[in-house]
């Protein structure tokens, strides 16, 4: 029996909503049209997004953007070092009932939230950095033997400073590993900027014109654990992630030399998903080769750990996946290499 | 005219499948080109002449193109990975590849219109190796035969000559025909000669051991000469001296030499042996000292001294008769010279009783001068002094001379001329036998009978020429 693919008809809702969506972003957050693309890939794939970037880029104002246009609830937390777990999760808080007697009732935190925005993540201790970690996996929050699961669904868009890294907390490996993406900021153009000062008077937000209502939300999701990805990509993500691997049949000369640890599963696993999220975006109901290309940088770039010889001669990981995508035959054909296929 | 994505991936994969077992094919057509001329050159350089085997290689070529193709075909990337491929360069987005196991017909319409992938092969390299190997086993199949065989060294089998005319060398300084150095160098050339001949190039060998062979014959030819003519001096002195000894044993008597007629004897004897010039030329000899001087004397020699003479002369004609049977039997004399040298040495034939008595009636040694006394000795016969001298001789032992002698010519019947040959084949290996069924015809030459100047008349090819002129090539005389 065939695989069931989305028809055109199936599909067309979902594109009309993510085109909606992306829309009202590209009208509320000017100039950073490949950003929207990326956080809302993130939001559909159920994943938590890692934005880095200095301060005043919109940050903040992406995130609550989303929030306002997808109806969902939106707290922020903004990370310090004395930030305890319990400012987060929430706490116990002894209360005395009707009857008289006292009881520890449980005060949720902010955490209980739709869209979770972690403003500077690394300022945070290690202990209250370790408390997001059921949160951003589990999806729920245990305390004092009671496990609560969070409103779905959840997200954690959590923003990290680049600069004044005195007194900051580099995020552990696991949990970077939990972040879907992580997208860097970058500075707007000069006429964006000119179209900004000019449209935005103290730099406010228009208010979106168009909100997504939650059953909408939940179809949107649907659709998207119904974008098939075919067997070809699937072994591709497989190679990439494979290749990240120093030592790799298939791994480059400079993942050997830079890289000390490669890609985990769960990455393979963000690129697939990550790559549905594209296809819908591009209205598309099957993966294409293209989808994992364009996730590809963003997915890996902070799970490859490399050694000191990258810092030394610059390195960055970015530079190794943008490498590692350009080698890798997508389709593994592995033709000679004096034949050549080109398109018309 | 437009195409959907279905035949358009088919057809995609049927050029795919023909290019990779066309570029396959050429590499192993290469490859067995480079092989194939390894093979021909090695069979030719080990001495394989028949190059027309070695050519049935090249039906070895389409097994090779025909199996290039299956295991190309065997090596083929699975359809999934081809349909990939048009997938991505078509931009389809996964709907081609997911239509391996969806049903995405649906999603076709929207997508780009359908176009088979270009494939391009970058054959220069590979169709360049194979024209160098193509060029490489052809040079090899028509390489000249004198390139092939540049590398073996084979020796002329002349030891037998080399030793032949060492003995000769030997011989010659042995008999001091030739000084010691010289055969020495003489003898150091042959040896050279012998290792480094070269059956590549034999003229060069040939004409060194020509040369030498004749450097020989001339000493030898000139050594014999010189001890014909001593011999035939020595044996005039001997005949002279015999006879004055047989006159002298009538001394006294009244028949007998007087003294007068014995020392004018004595002086012909005398000059006669420093005509010989014994002592000068290779071959020298030597007569005692003083029995030349007393010979020259007034006294002349006593029956003793001639006696003693006697021998002396004999050991000098004995040595140079060695000599000439020591040549002789290397064959670096020919027979005529020996006979001469037989025939000078013969006293028989000389007139010793006749002198002896001319000698003896010689009173006063009047009538005894040396030219009469000198063709005493060199006539024969018995005639006496007052007959005008002794008769002619009648004997056997001159040869009639061929010189200057014209025979009747004869025109003989033509010979086949060699353009008028036909080629039927060259072939270096055996002759083939004929098959059995195939007649021997003679042509014109049919029952002729043989000996009747109608014999087969042999083609002599040019490369031949030389050989058979110096095979036949005589001395001039």
């Amino acid at each position: 029996m065939p695989d069931q693919i989305l028809k055109p008809e199936e599909l067309q809702p979902a594109a009309e909503l993510v085109r909606k969506t992306l829309e009202q972003l590209d009208r509320i957050l000017l100039g950073r049209k490949e950003l929207h693309r990326l956080v809302l890939i993130g939001v559909l794939s159920r994943g938590h997004v890692l934005l880095e970037g200095l301060p005043g880029l919109g940050k903040t104002a992406l995130v609550r953007t989303i929030g306002q246009i997808m109806k969902l609830d939106f707290k922020r937390i903004q990370f310090t070092p004395d930030l305890m777990p319990g400012d987060v999760l929430g706490s116990h808080i002894l209360q005395e009932t009707g009857s008289g007697k006292r009881e520890l009732v449980f005060q949720p935190g902010p955490v209980f939230t739709n869209i979770l925005l972690a403003d500077e993540i690394n300022r945070a201790s290690p202990k209250t950095q370790s408390a997001m970690l059921e949160t951003m996996q589990e999806n729920s929050v245990t305390l004092l033997g009671t496990t609560r699961p969070l409103p779905q669904p959840f997200f954690v868009l959590a923003s990290q400073n680049p600069i004044e890294l005195e007194g900051t907390y580099p995020l552990p490996e696991a949990q970077l590993d939990r972040f879907l993406f992580r997208v860097m900021f970058d500075n707007v153009d000069a006429e964006v900027l000119e179209q900004i000062i000019s449209e935005r008077r103290r730099g406010e937000l228009p208010s979106p014109t168009w909100q997504m209502e939650r059953a909408q939300l939940e179809m949107l999701f649907a659709t998207m654990g119904k974008i098939y990805l075919p067997t070809p990509v699937a072994r591709y993500i497989a190679r990439l992630v494979s290749a990240t691997h120093p030592g790799n049949a298939e791994a480059t000369e400079p993942v050997n030399k830079y890289v000390s640890y490669g890609a985990s599963p769960r990455a393979a696993i963000a690129i697939a998903e990550a790559a549905r999220g594209h296809a819908l975006v591009s209205g598309r109901p099957s993966v294409g080769f293209e989808d994992v290309k364009i996730v590809a940088q963003p997915v890996l770039n902070h799970r490859l750990i490399l050694n000191y010889q990258a810092r030394f001669d610059r390195m960055t990981p970015a530079k190794l996946v943008t490498e590692l995508v350009g080698q890798l035959d997508e389709t593994g054909l592995n033709l000679p290499k004096d034949v050549q296929v080109k398109g018309n | 005219m437009s195409i959907n994505h279905h035949d358009a991936l088919k057809t995609f994969a049927a050029r795919l499948a023909r290019l990779l077992m066309l570029r396959r094919a050429v590499q192993w057509l290469t490859v067995w080109f480079f092989i194939w001329g390894a093979i021909v050159l090695a069979a030719r350089v080990a001495g394989f002449t028949q190059t027309y085997w070695l050519t049935l290689g090249i039906f070895f070529a389409l097994p090779a193109i025909i199996f290039a193709a299956l295991a190309a075909r065997k090596e083929l990337p699975v359809f999934s990975k081809i349909r990939a491929r048009y997938d991505q360069i078509n931009s389809c987005g996964g709907i081609v590849m997911a239509n391996e196991t969806a049903e995405t017909s649906a999603w076709f319409a929207q997508l780009a219109p359908a176009s088979v992938p270009e494939l391009h092969w970058h054959s220069g390299r590979a169709l360049g190796m194979l024209f160098i190997a193509a060029a490489f086993a052809a040079t090899a199949l028509l390489l000249p035969e004198r390139l092939t065989h540049l590398g073996n060294q084979s020796h002329l089998a002349i030891s037998q000559i080399v030793d032949q005319l060492k003995a000769e060398v030997q011989t010659l300084a042995q008999e001091k025909i030739v000084p010691d150095t010289k055969a020495d160098d003489l003898k150091k050339q042959l040896a050279a000669l012998e290792k480094d001949s070269s059956a590549n190039d034999p003229n060069k060998t040939w004409e060194a051991l020509d040369h030498i062979k004749q450097a020989n014959s001339d000493s030898a030819k000139s050594a014999a000469e010189e001890a014909v003519k001593k011999t035939e001096s020595l044996t005039q002195a001997e005949t002279l001296a015999k006879a004055m000894e047989m006159a002298a044993e009538k001394n006294g008597a009244e028949s007998g030499m007087d003294g007068a007629t014995a020392a004018q004897a004595a002086q012909a004897l005398a000059a006669m042996l420093n005509a010989a010039k014994l002592e000068e030329g290779v071959l020298n000899g030597k007569i005692p000292p003083e029995l030349l001087a007393n010979l020259s004397g007034a006294e002349g020699l006593n029956q003793e001294q001639m006696e003693k003479l006697a021998k002396a002369l004999a050991a000098n004609k004995g040595a140079l008769s060695n000599t000439m049977s020591n040549l002789a039997n290397l064959k670096m004399i020919d027979a005529a010279t020996l006979a001469k040298m037989q025939a000078a040495g013969n006293k028989s034939k000389s007139n010793c009783e006749g002198l002896a008595l001319y000698l003896s009636q010689c009173k006063g040694g009047g009538k005894c001068e040396s030219d009469i006394l000198f063709s005493w000795v060199l006539k024969r016969g018995r005639g006496g002094p007052g007959g005008g001298g002794p008769e002619a001789p009648m004997d056997w032992d001159n040869d009639t001379s061929e010189a200057n002698i014209k025979f009747q010519e004869h025109v003989l019947p033509p010979s086949p001329h060699l353009s008028d040959a036909q080629l039927v084949g060259v072939s270096k290996a055996a002759p083939e036998l004929a098959k059995a069924d195939v007649s021997v015809e003679s042509g014109a030459l049919n029952n002729a009978a043989a000996g009747g100047g109608s014999g087969h008349a042999q083609v002599i090819l040019p490369e031949h020429r030389q050989a058979v002129q110096k095979f036949f090539k005589r001395d001039e005389k």
